[in-house]
């Protein structure tokens, strides 16, 4: 399916768009601003400090080649209403089972 | 004996004051804007503002009017084996040309392999042939920069075999041979020392202690190693330790005020904590200026 | 092995012997000194990982996250000493990563997540003024050859499943139990007034703003759009209200 939209159509969809965009930002944003995004985390990733401890998570040897892969995601995944594929131990326990 | 010198580049038309300043974080940007707290400067780590626009560069622009500013590397890999990085140079050139900052330091420190970049500032072994390498590294980017570059003495955590000067002494060949400044971190020395069972004065004594320019203070976390000797670590997540505001102490009164920045980069405190260490260390500061004339070197 | 490589290989590789030539004053085992190196290195990464995925990291819990992100960090150590974008390749890692195929919709919350970063820190650029705007619609007959320039921070991402949901669950709007993950959706990522926004559009919504943003003139990009949900006054009146058209130029 294609669209062919005459000049006068176009026209008419960008002056609706216009007065729409006038008047929501008259509005303060109205309708969209519940969708707007808090969730950008403000910090600098560079710096120039050391990790506390020695030990945590530079040696250890985890790896999920072979069987010593031992974790499931378990966070709030767990809550999601999923009906295809269960989430959590289903497929994962096939999965060890293939790497074993 | 450099082309440069530090009459050459030493100033850019801005100075640091000497007083007491705090790195900036983007946790505090809009506390800052609201209520501007009585600090010297700002100091920020380059590699955060490497970036093209929106709110990092809209809240720098601002406190930077109201502010002076130091401009802290920590990816160029001085100390690499590789010439730094002529893409990263130029970043970070139009960055200084952008917020004109009174300073512009760097560690004497490595941090690439090829391509790669492992996020931490690795220790390198003192011999001629480092100290060659690395002069070579610090001219290019002075000239490159236009500018002179400060150098922070490092913490580390193992030492090299293959070593033939000490940490101060490497130091202060590098600072005669470039015409760099020296940012002395009194945490790095004080950790460094502890952990290589370094003799803290006579490292004080060895460094060109007239190049220094600007002081680092910060706090470090306690380990032990097998044999039950310090293990610290420089963490920059605590309170800035008594054997360090010892240090800082001494220092001034031998220097005189020389600009400072309390870092607290981990576990970071209410901006009234840092503040109150910021004042801790003005206060050392403004004891050295009501000293009587003639007490002063 | 030259000194960096060989110090780089035992950083990423916990169980590789150290680097040559280390020395401790008191002759204590170096690998107990070397390990505060493995550490600073993995740990750091991590973190930023962690600060750039937040939703990822809340969706598989941290001990997930931190044992799946420390084999990211060694097969993909950053490329550049900006952290702020590091990660670019992690929803592709996710989506061949084995343990974590349970949570199917992961790897497109991962490229949410990477966009919104993108939007973030994304070139800041002026838009059109309101007298600009007004006056390309003095010229109807030529509205579509009009080739309209975006904001840098403007992208579209299409998933099988129901990403803007479940990453709009993880911002305080709406509970992800109510979330059915299977279900398609389409978003525009973008930066208005220093806030990243994610908007749920169409299928057709995003085909049509892939062709402007391929440079396609007004009309010809209106055209090209073959998904049936498509809303075209919705799709300019998001470009003009969240001021994102830069520069204009007619075909």
């Amino acid at each position: 399916m294609k669209n062919t939209l005459s000049a006068s159509t176009l026209a008419l969809a960008f002056g609706a768009a216009m007065t729409l965009s006038a008047a929501v930002s008259h509005a303060e944003d109205g309708a969209m601003a519940k969708e707007k995004c808090y969730g950008v985390a403000m910090k600098g990733k560079n710096d120039c400090k050391a990790g506390a401890g020695t030990s945590c998570a530079g040696s250890s040897k985890k790896d999920y080649e072979g069987s010593a892969w031992k974790f499931v995601p378990a966070g709030t995944c767990e809550k999601t209403a999923s009906t295809t594929s269960p989430t959590g131990f289903g497929q994962l326990a096939e999965f060890k089972a293939k790497t074993k | 004996m450099s082309a440069f010198n530090t009459n050459n580049f030493s100033t850019n038309g801005y100075e640091l004051p000497a007083s007491v300043g705090a790195s900036l974080k983007p946790e505090h940007f809009a506390s800052i804007l609201h209520t501007p707290p009585p600090l010297g400067f700002f100091e920020i780590h380059a590699e955060n503002y490497l970036v093209a626009g929106g709110p990092f560069h809209h809240y720098l622009t601002q406190i930077r009017q109201n502010y002076p500013l130091s401009i802290h590397g920590v990816g160029l890999s001085l100390g690499g084996q590789n010439p730094p990085n002529l893409q990263h140079l130029t970043a970070l050139k139009s960055l200084i040309d952008r917020y004109q900052p009174a300073v512009f330091s760097e560690h004497l420190a490595w941090s690439n392999h090829g391509n790669h970049f492992l996020n931490d500032l690795l220790p390198l072994a003192y011999n001629q042939q480092s100290l060659n390498r690395i002069c070579a590294h610090i001219e290019q980017v002075q000239q490159f920069l236009g500018r002179q570059i400060l150098l922070e003495n490092p913490s580390t955590y193992v030492e090299f075999t293959q070593s033939t000067f000490t940490e101060a002494e490497f130091i202060s060949a590098l600072v005669e041979r470039t015409g760099c400044g020296l940012l002395l971190d009194l945490n790095n020395l004080y950790v460094s020392c502890r952990n290589h069972n370094w003799e803290i004065q006579p490292y004080i004594r060895a460094l060109p202690l007239a190049a220094v320019r600007e002081i680092h203070l910060a706090g470090f976390h306690r380990e032990i190693d097998p044999m039950g000797e310090a293990l610290f670590i420089d963490s920059h997540d605590a309170q800035v330790d008594d054997a360090v505001w010892a240090l800082y102490k001494s220092i001034i009164q031998q220097l005189g005020p020389i600009p400072t920045l309390i870092e607290w980069d981990n576990n970071l405190p209410p901006f009234s904590d840092l503040l109150a260490e910021v004042q801790l260390a003005q206060t050392i500061l403004d004891a050295y200026n009501t000293l009587p004339a003639k007490a002063q070197p | 092995m030259t000194f960096d490589a060989a110090w780089a290989h035992s950083l990423l590789n916990p169980d590789a012997e150290l680097p040559a030539d280390l020395r401790v004053w008191n002759h204590s085992d170096p690998a107990i000194r070397f390990a505060v190196y493995r550490n600073n290195v993995v740990a750091s990464l991590i973190q930023a990982l962690a600060d750039s995925f937040p939703v990822i990291n809340a969706l598989v819990g941290d001990e997930f996250f931190n044992a799946m992100t420390a084999i990211y960090v060694r097969q993909h150590p950053p490329r550049s000493p900006v952290l702020a974008y590091y990660g670019a390749d992690f929803a592709d890692f996710l989506q061949d990563f084995p343990p974590a195929a349970s949570v199917p919709y992961l790897a497109d919350i991962g490229r949410l997540e990477y966009a919104v970063i993108q939007a973030f820190h994304a070139a800041d650029m002026p838009s059109l003024t309101t007298q600009q705007v007004q006056g390309l619609l003095i010229n109807t007959e030529k509205l579509a050859q009009l080739q309209l320039s975006l904001h840098p921070s403007l992208q579209t991402l299409q998933s099988s499943f129901a990403i803007g949901s479940l990453w709009f669950a993880h911002q305080g709007a709406g509970n992800i139990a109510d979330v059915q993950p299977e279900i398609p959706e389409a978003l525009w990522i973008l930066r208005f007034q220093l806030a990243v926004e994610v908007l749920p559009m169409s299928a057709g919504d995003c085909q049509f703003l892939q062709a402007l943003l391929k440079g396609q003139p007004l009309g010809a990009a209106a055209e090209s759009v073959i998904e049936a949900e498509f809303d075209l006054i919705r799709c300019l009146n998001v470009l003009l209200q969240k001021e994102l058209i830069t520069h204009f130029h007619y075909l």
